[in-house]
């Protein structure tokens, strides 16, 4: 078994699904602050995802118009940043999901 | 919204945490004031957020955690750095941002590279304005058909009679760099249009 080449594929996956993952937790339409939805994740997909991956992924699909952020004011006085799913980003969920099963039912036959 | 700091009891987790946001600063510093308090702002959030769910335990050993999970500002930065420099560049027509938001994608695929190639020709005409003043009998556009094609020093390789614009030079080099300027940012608008 070559170890390396299974850990560079798996980061590989996990990258490429990381949007999809996001855009799911977000689509139930509730908002979510970064350190929020890294802890969702987890707790929903047992994925550990790299934590500041996460951030630079939050602008891409914010500029997609996928998302929205606000800044809510805290007692704290260190504000919080919410994201919330767009209805572009929820027909576009929507889409990847159908792709998400064909792609799984295919690499279901081929691994049999 | 300015950044409020984290309160530490700890000398040494203040330390690295300044340390840490300095660092943040650092990697942000070519963007512009806004979004650099963003993602500031935003990374400053997470770690207090991470501190609040672990109270207990040693402020150093959890601070500790939080940033080797959270990663080196230098690795995560890059991509959103870019990112937002490019959507600041294209938004401003502000020649440096241009550049500067070419260099920081020029690894993100071969079409910046092509800009890249397109801005230095750009630069070329800028430079050969002022080469033209520096050496006015040498510097020209020296075309004859079949035998002469320089634009730029002609280093005695081309008659002075062949140089075609004289004092229209500068003129021509202005219009010229504008012209390409504005055909650069036009297609790099253009290309994150098509992308979206």
């Amino acid at each position: 078994m070559n170890e390396d080449f299974i850990h560079k594929w798996i980061s590989q996956v996990k990258k490429g699904t990381l949007s999809f993952i996001v855009l799911n937790v977000l689509k139930s339409g509730k908002a979510y602050y970064g350190y929020d939805l890294i802890n969702e994740i987890k707790k929903i997909t047992e994925i550990e995802i790299a934590e500041g991956t996460l951030y630079p992924l939050m602008n891409r699909l914010k500029d997609e118009k996928l998302i929205l952020s606000e800044w809510v004011e805290q007692e704290s006085g260190i504000p919080r940043k919410y994201y919330s799913i767009t209805p572009e980003g929820k027909n576009t969920v929507t889409k990847m999901e159908e792709y998400w099963h064909n792609l799984n039912n295919s690499v279901l036959k081929i691994t049999k | 919204m300015k950044l409020k700091e984290i309160p530490f009891n700890d000398q040494s987790a203040v330390r690295i945490y300044k340390d840490y946001l300095y660092r943040i600063k650092k990697e942000v510093r070519g963007l512009n004031q806004q979004n650099q308090d963003e993602i500031l702002m935003e990374l400053n959030s997470h770690i207090y957020e991470n501190l609040q769910a672990h109270p207990t335990g040693n402020e150093v050993e959890n601070l500790l955690n939080i940033l080797e999970k959270l990663g080196r500002p230098e690795e995560i930065l890059k991509p959103l750095v870019a990112d937002k420099k490019l959507a600041e560049a294209t938004r401003t027509f502000n020649p440096i941002h241009v550049f500067k938001a070419l260099l920081l994608n020029l690894t993100n695929g071969i079409s910046y590279i092509i800009f890249f190639v397109l801005y230095l020709f750009l630069f070329g005409f800028v430079f050969l304005i002022g080469a033209k003043i520096w050496n006015p009998s040498q510097v020209g556009f020296f075309y004859k058909p079949g035998e002469v094609f320089i634009l730029g020093l002609s280093k005695g390789l081309a008659n002075p009679a062949d140089e075609l614009l004289g004092n229209w030079f500068i003129p021509t080099m202005v219009v010229s760099a504008i012209a390409l300027y504005l055909i650069i940012t036009l297609l790099l608008k253009l290309k994150r249009t098509i992308n979206k």
